[in-house]
């Protein structure tokens, strides 16, 4: 037995240890992760079944008594409802515009070498960098003289600019990446414009539109501050009930039923679209200034 | 070197893009400049005025309300780096187990911000889960302050959990474009791990880790809503100071120098970042 493990040569029990170290790594991060990603979750929905009748309060561990009661009340007394048809009615809105928009500044980005190339992409990423309390503020004074603050339409403007970058980045990084060869070899074998666009750019930008519109759609619907200066109190979304719940008068329940509503669409979205979305987009086009 | 390949039309094309973006946030600019100068005033006369900010400087809660946003960006971007630096490095090389480990690490990007706050308020809070466990194990005999305490703990803590996904894909990128070539040379010249993480890994993804400690400092120095719902009574962050100085005091004026203030020290801090990434990388 002894004789038989100093026959394998040093390097490949080395390489076996550190194997087996990576793997009990990897299982001690997934439960971290788990717990740290897991238990607040975990509290939101326990906290959101509390029986308003049977108070979840200091001594117990769990609560007495689970019920969707509060599930009941949130929709049947606030605004839930309206807020979710105004914040999904939003998104898709934001998510076309800035698509129609940025697809022309996207191609230029992505294909050309124009000059000012650099100034030109730093540009996209203001609505990022801006700090947003600072431009909702101000920015809502211009919308109050055009007519545009507590409007439907001024929203929807107002979230295309925060949806902005994320999508011209991520379409501009999916144009840069398709190769010029391919579109020579289309254009040499008599390719016209529609083709081109048909055959080449359409399904090679696929990816980066792809995420370019979980991107645009996600800031959408957690827009805050724009939302919050210029649309409330006519139109409340889901994030501006939410912080009416955590602020003015701290409803725990209410709240976390409301957090759940927000948050679990976007998991699902996340755990659909994984194989799809190429995060490796998301470094490319987002690790630079 | 590529040939010039664009011609004017292609500018033409950039406007959509470029031109949305630029009204808007040009005109949010000159409105907060103009105004913080008692120009284009909502309440009062207009006229050109320093006076406004003399006050600003002359008042201690606004330095303080500066200043807590200061150690809220500092401590948030380091923080967020901290966690995340050491899981992007481990999950450099792909293993068994490692791509459930990286979906399960992105789930706080996908959870909007207020969203993550009150998760973590829930944790945190005066009869949290973290106070009972700690009470039951006898470590603390009172439960600890967390929530809206008065350094602001809390608003740190929320911010590492929303944003460590997002610092992690940055990461990912610069430490992903290392060539196994260059490691596996130093370790052929004897280098340790310990070389290997200073010498190569840090400096290398040094574009990387600025970039993103950049933008963190900017969310957490300019943030409103997570500083009003888990920081400290006072002071108020300096985003949350700005605005309750315009809508609930209708100080438009001295909001606006506030405004100034917040997107001078974003401009200066972005400024710093390209100066120190060229210093690093040695690019123009």
């Amino acid at each position: 037995m002894q004789e038989k493990i100093q026959k394998i040569p040093l390097y490949i029990r080395q390489a076996r240890r550190k194997q087996s170290l990576t793997t009990i790594l990897t299982a001690f991060f997934i439960v971290v992760q788990i717990i740290w990603v897991g238990l607040p979750i975990f509290m939101a929905v326990l906290w959101s079944l509390v029986d308003p009748d049977h108070p979840w309060s200091f001594p117990s561990i769990l609560p007495e008594k689970l019920s969707l009661a509060q599930w009941v009340y949130v929709f049947k007394y606030t605004n839930i409802v309206r807020a979710l048809k105004t914040s999904y009615m939003l998104a898709p809105c934001a998510v076309a515009l800035s698509f129609l928009l940025g697809l022309p500044t996207a191609y230029v980005l992505g294909r050309k070498q124009i000059r000012g190339k650099k100034f030109f992409e730093t540009i996209v990423l203001l609505p990022m960098i801006m700090p947003g309390m600072v431009v909702a503020l101000f920015l809502s004074r211009v919308f109050t003289a055009f007519g545009l603050a507590q409007n439907f339409f001024g929203l929807v403007l107002a979230h295309t600019l925060m949806a902005l970058p994320y999508m011209i980045r991520l379409l501009a990084t999916s144009f840069e990446a398709i190769p010029q060869d391919i579109i020579d070899a289309a254009e040499n074998l008599g390719a016209n414009t529609f083709v081109k666009i048909k055959d080449i750019f359409l399904p090679m930008i696929r990816p980066g539109l792809l995420a370019g519109i979980i991107f645009a759609f996600t800031t959408s619907i957690e827009e805050f501050n724009l939302t919050f200066v210029i649309g409330t109190p006519t139109f409340e979304t889901i994030p501006t009930i939410l912080y009416s719940f955590l602020g003015y008068n701290f409803i725990r329940t209410n709240a976390s039923v409301v957090a759940l509503i927000m948050m679990i669409p976007n998991i699902i979205l996340l755990f659909i679209v994984e194989d799809l979305l190429k995060f490796d987009y998301l470094s490319a086009s987002l690790g630079k200034l | 070197m590529k040939e010039k390949n664009y011609s004017p039309i292609d500018y033409v094309l950039l406007i959509p893009g470029i031109g949305f973006i630029v009204v808007f946030i040009a005109s949010s600019i000159i409105i907060t400049i103009t105004q913080s100068f008692g120009l284009l005033s909502v309440t009062g006369k207009s006229q050109f005025t320093i006076e406004n900010w003399k006050a600003i400087f002359h008042d201690k809660e606004s330095l303080d309300s500066v200043l807590f946003s200061l150690k809220m960006g500092v401590l948030s971007s380091l923080g967020t780096l901290i966690f995340a630096f050491p899981l992007a490095l481990f999950l450099r090389k792909s293993g068994p187990g490692k791509r459930f480990l990286g979906s399960l690490i992105k789930i706080p990007q996908f959870i909007p911000a207020l969203v993550a706050a009150f998760l973590i308020i829930n944790l945190i809070s005066y009869h949290g889960i973290i106070n009972e466990a700690l009470l039951a194990l006898g470590i603390i005999k009172e439960p600890l302050r967390m929530l809206n305490d008065k350094f602001g703990w809390g608003v740190v803590v929320i911010q590492i959990w929303k944003n460590t996904p997002f610092v992690l894909l940055i990461l990912s990128g610069s430490l992903a474009s290392i060539h196994d070539d260059i490691i596996d040379a130093a370790r052929n010249l004897g280098a340790g791990s310990f070389s290997v993480l200073f010498r190569i890994f840090i400096p290398l993804s040094m574009p990387g880790i600025l970039i993103s400690m950049i933008l963190m400092f900017i969310k957490a120095f300019g943030d409103f809503a997570i500083t009003s719902v888990a920081g400290p009574i006072y002071p108020p962050s300096i985003a949350l100071r700005m605005r309750n100085t315009a809508t609930l005091f209708q100080e438009w004026d001295k909001a606006a120098v506030l405004g100034v203030i917040i997107i001078l020290t974003t401009l200066l801090i972005t400024w710093l970042y390209s100066r120190l990434a060229e210093f690093v990388v040695g690019e123009k």
